[in-house]
């Protein structure tokens, strides 16, 4: 994704219980995977508009994508999963399921 | 200068220069031919059964790069997982894209009769999401032709005017602005 300027390690670590990122409790996740042409605010709003997670919750997400090339960003069942990587894929973004050791 | 500007309820109004919205519409074009590659373009939800019984249906990835990253294995390792789920949704995906496709170039058919001054028309909420789907699937199209990767702008900058592959570094450039400026009109 395109330059930032924040440093985000030093605001999430000043936030740890704010926000947590999805924790998968269910069988089955969504991967959203970094690539160099996803705008940073695109990524974010696509969180926010189809997941409806908070600002706060998708601008996170999008940095953890950026910064460590992935993120989990739902959980659930096999189909509601499918679901999922089809609308990611549907807005452009690179998405993958995967089943858990849950 | 090319604006999107928020209306009520989502909406957006834009603005186009007239070479601006020709641009977009010839590539949007030309993204409508490479999702439908010779398809028929299916209305969505087909019917299952015969979606099972079409030994058509998609199961391998695309060879075009610039297919293959529109239309992305659904999974890193699992080859057969990532068939399969192609097998049930390449075409729905495909369909969708196209649909925003028609989106954008509906928007933009004024051109086509030679309207010499700026376009402008409103884009309800859903029309607005259509256009921002699709100003990605024609960065992702440009970004694969050209073969971007991460933090490399220093080298397409640095090519010579008289290489091709700048203008169209410059066209991917540009429909990055448009869809941070759709962005900003639409979370206002």
């Amino acid at each position: 994704m395109a330059h930032v300027t924040a440093t985000p390690d030093a605001a999430t670590a000043q936030r740890p219980d704010v926000d947590e990122v999805v924790q998968p409790e269910l069988p089955w996740i969504t991967i959203v995977w970094d690539d160099p042409v996803n705008l940073m605010s695109y990524v974010t709003f696509v969180f926010t508009d189809y997941f409806h997670y908070s600002k706060a919750k998708a601008q996170k997400l999008m940095m953890q994508v950026h910064t460590e090339g992935k993120a989990v960003v739902s959980s659930g069942t096999r189909e509601e999963m499918e679901r999922d990587v089809q609308a990611m894929h549907s807005y452009g973004l690179w998405a993958t399921l995967e089943k858990t050791d849950a | 200068m090319t604006t999107f500007k928020s209306r009520r309820k989502g909406g957006v109004y834009v603005v186009l220069p007239p070479y601006a919205a020709g641009l977009i519409a010839n590539l949007a074009r030309q993204l409508v031919e490479l999702l439908s590659d010779g398809e028929v373009v299916q209305p969505a939800g087909a019917d299952p059964l015969e979606a099972l019984l079409d030994f058509d249906l998609p199961r391998d990835e695309p060879d075009d790069p610039a297919l293959l990253r529109l239309l992305p294995p659904a999974h890193r390792t699992d080859d057969e997982l990532a068939a399969e789920f192609r097998r049930f949704t390449e075409r729905d995906l495909r369909d969708g894209k196209v649909r925003d496709a028609l989106v954008v170039i509906g928007k933009l058919e004024a051109v086509e009769d030679g309207v010499p001054d700026d376009l402008e028309f409103e884009l309800n909420a859903e029309q607005a999401r259509a256009w921002m789907r699709c100003l990605t699937d024609l960065r992702l199209t440009l970004a694969a032709r050209l073969g971007v990767r991460a933090d490399d702008e220093s080298f397409w900058e640095s090519l010579p005017d008289d290489d091709e592959r700048r203008g169209v570094y410059e066209i991917y450039g540009w429909l990055g602005y448009l869809l941070e400026s759709l962005l900003d009109a639409v979370r206002r």
